[in-house]
């Protein structure tokens, strides 16, 4: 059975998820070997902080100016900023899912892939934070929306969006780092225990907090995970709530809709799986990771990716259906406007990434092929973006009365400051990689059979499937 | 603090030696794996993880809390709408969930580091970085005058190394 699993290391069974990983040491080998800096990991790190360099440069040029050189005008006062925040929160979403939510459900191939999409929502986050302080004339007084005792005797008004939108949003950033942190807390200390630097060595032992895989540990980091887990569900279907309400509070055509929050869940979730794709494919391929990310555990996602992108299509529609059937003539205007109108344009580059593109899943063959897994998550990454083009410029430039409508053009100081936002975040993410285990090497070793004397005894399966061993009931594993 | 430690390749060596000890009552027993596994939590028939208990604590403060500074602020400065309450408690459930969130799952965190005893300055005595590796480990808290039945039942167990530690 094991020889042609071996010819084809990356095809997993039910049983057998890694075929092609015999022990603990293999795992600890093969993910650590991936730290090991390269020069094309350099020439991308170098590319990132030009980006990122462009972004600030424009940025810094802004704040002196002031934001109408980013090309606001009445009535389209949000633009691409906002547009790249929801962007940047909701590919952070699929993270989490992943990570969490599948955690909960036992999704068997979230173990590979969950660091990934852990650390691209941190990042995420991080990148999305940045983008309502962009938005501000004055960013240095951002602090101002936290609320704490000070001298101006003010306070955030707790009934606005915005001020759920901070609290959502560092909750988030917060949970997820800690989330992400716990879960290091095991590869910390193989990394500690493997290192012969004495400096990195030390380094690494703070970091891991002395963790020493004891019995006691592991049962209360067991526990402690779950319930950062629990908490980490709730909290990634209330994140894009929030954010949904920025706009479904507001009485403007397009927005002031109770779908709002699934819908923008739902895409979130599908622009992160999209992001997911866009990252783990390169890195399994470079890293020599194909025999842990198997073709199964991307079939895997790319079937939740479909079923994602027909929940966004389904939002679509009713959106179109609820607009027409409301009989409200500035909703149906509106609606119209978006599809056949001034903006025509990017509300097909929206449904063709999200809708028609992503029904290639449903075909098997394109779901196992990486080369087009790899492509249309770039098409779902550039229509989600679109998304959020469509759900902002659209409402605002064609409100309530005619007189005020009018057109939008983001200038290069928008242009600039969204590729800074991708180099912000490529950087993190590649120092990243070089820097800690891509995929967790403990969470893997639960996955691979462990070394056994005989293996067929005390109800430890050879498949390293966990099985409750009951030394105290006679005859129950003879 | 003072003990043998047994070094095992073969995780089910390590269940043997784990009921074995836990029958003689050799002493006090930790076991260090890989990974978590279920066959080890067994037989060292632990209770269940108290962290829940902060976790719960953890999130009642943050709703509480949540709830209190959204109402304490709007009666602080009363922006008074017509017909509208001065506190709503609609909105102020999302601040309310997101503190639970945050305190719950920091508190979550803290209940981690108080019951697994981390942040640990030094590695004290019974590891072996092979624990983080591949191996499994058994140290045994004992006396001197126990610690030879001990060694001797660590090596009839098939302990691929055992060593006194203190």
């Amino acid at each position: 059975m094991a020889a042609p699993a071996l010819r084809r290391p990356n095809v997993s069974s039910a049983n057998v998820q890694l075929p092609a990983v015999a022990n603990y040491t293999q795992v600890t080998d093969e993910i650590l070997d991936t730290l090991k800096p390269t020069k094309t990991w350099f020439a991308l790190l170098l590319v990132a902080i030009t980006f990122l360099l462009i972004g600030a440069t424009a940025w810094t040029y802004q704040i002196y100016m002031g934001v109408g050189v980013a090309g606001y005008h009445p009535p389209v006062m949000w633009g691409v900023y906002i547009i790249t925040f929801v962007f940047w929160v909701g590919i952070g979403h699929a993270g989490t899912l992943i990570s969490a939510i599948l955690y909960l459900f036992r999704a068997g191939f979230r173990t590979t892939i969950y660091r990934c999409a852990e650390a691209m929502t941190v990042f995420a986050v991080m990148t999305a934070g940045l983008f309502p302080i962009l938005h501000l004339g004055r960013p240095w007084k951002f602090f101002w929306l936290i609320a704490y005792p000070n001298w101006r005797l003010v306070w955030p008004q707790f009934k606005s969006p915005l001020v759920w939108d901070v609290f959502a949003i560092l909750t988030y950033l917060t949970v997820s780092a800690t989330f992400l942190y716990v879960g290091l807390l095991p590869d910390l200390a193989v990394m500690r225990d493997r290192e012969k630097n004495p400096v990195r060595k030390a380094i690494y032992g703070q970091l891991s907090l002395g963790w020493r895989n004891s019995d006691r540990e592991w049962r209360h980091f067991a526990r402690a995970y779950l319930f950062l887990a629990a908490f980490s569900t709730p909290l990634v279907l209330s994140v894009h709530s929030v954010v949904s309400f920025d706009f479904a509070m507001a009485n403007t055509p397009g927005w002031h809709a109770t779908i709002f929050p699934p819908y923008f869940v739902a895409g979130a979730i599908f622009s992160g799986i999209g992001m997911v794709f866009t990252i783990i494919i390169p890195v399994r391929r470079w890293f020599n990771l194909k025999h842990y990310v198997t073709i199964n555990h991307l079939d895997a996602a790319a079937k939740l990716c479909l079923f994602t992108s027909t929940v966004v299509g389904l939002a679509y529609l009713t959106e179109f259906w609820v607009a027409w059937f409301s009989g409200n003539e500035f909703e149906q205007n509106y609606f119209w406007n978006r599809v056949f109108g001034q903006w025509w344009w990017a509300a097909w580059i929206m449904l063709t990434c999200n809708v028609i593109l992503p029904l290639s899943l449903w075909s098997q063959k394109a779901r196992r092929n990486t080369t087009w897994l790899f492509i249309l998550s770039l098409f779902i990454n550039l229509g989600m973006w679109f998304e959020r083009f469509v759900i902002i410029v659209p409402s605002l430039s064609h409100e309530f009365e005619p007189w005020r409508w009018s057109g939008y053009a983001p200038t290069f100081i928008d242009w600039s400051i969204l590729l800074g936002s991708f180099g912000w975040f490529s950087m993190w993410f590649l120092l990243f990689i070089k820097q800690l285990p891509v995929i967790a090497i403990s969470e893997v070793k639960e996955i691979v059979p462990p070394a056994l004397k005989r293996p067929h005894e005390h109800g430890i399966a050879v498949t390293g499937e966990h099985v409750a061993y009951e030394a105290d009931t006679p005859g129950e594993h003879d | 603090m003072q003990g043998i430690l047994g070094i095992y390749r073969q995780l089910d060596c390590a269940i043997d030696a784990i009921a074995a000890l836990k029958k003689e009552r050799a002493g006090e027993v930790t076991v260090y794996s890989p990974t978590p596994r279920h066959e080890i939590e067994h037989a060292i028939h632990a209770g269940p993880s108290v962290v829940r208990r902060y976790t719960l604590i953890g999130g009642l403060l943050g709703a509480t809390f949540g709830y209190w500074i959204a109402i304490w602020v709007s009666r602080y400065w009363a922006l008074v709408v017509g017909g509208k309450p001065v506190s709503s408690w609609v909105p102020y459930t999302i601040i309310s969930f997101e503190l639970m969130v945050l305190f719950g799952a920091l508190s979550t965190v803290a209940g981690l580091f108080i019951t697994a005893r981390i942040p640990r300055i030094s590695m004290t005595v019974g590891y072996d970085p092979r624990f983080s590796d591949g191996d499994f480990g058994v140290w045994v808290e004992c006396p001197p005058e126990k610690q030879e039945a001990v060694r001797q039942l660590l090596a009839r167990t098939g302990a691929t190394e055992v060593r006194g530690e203190q």
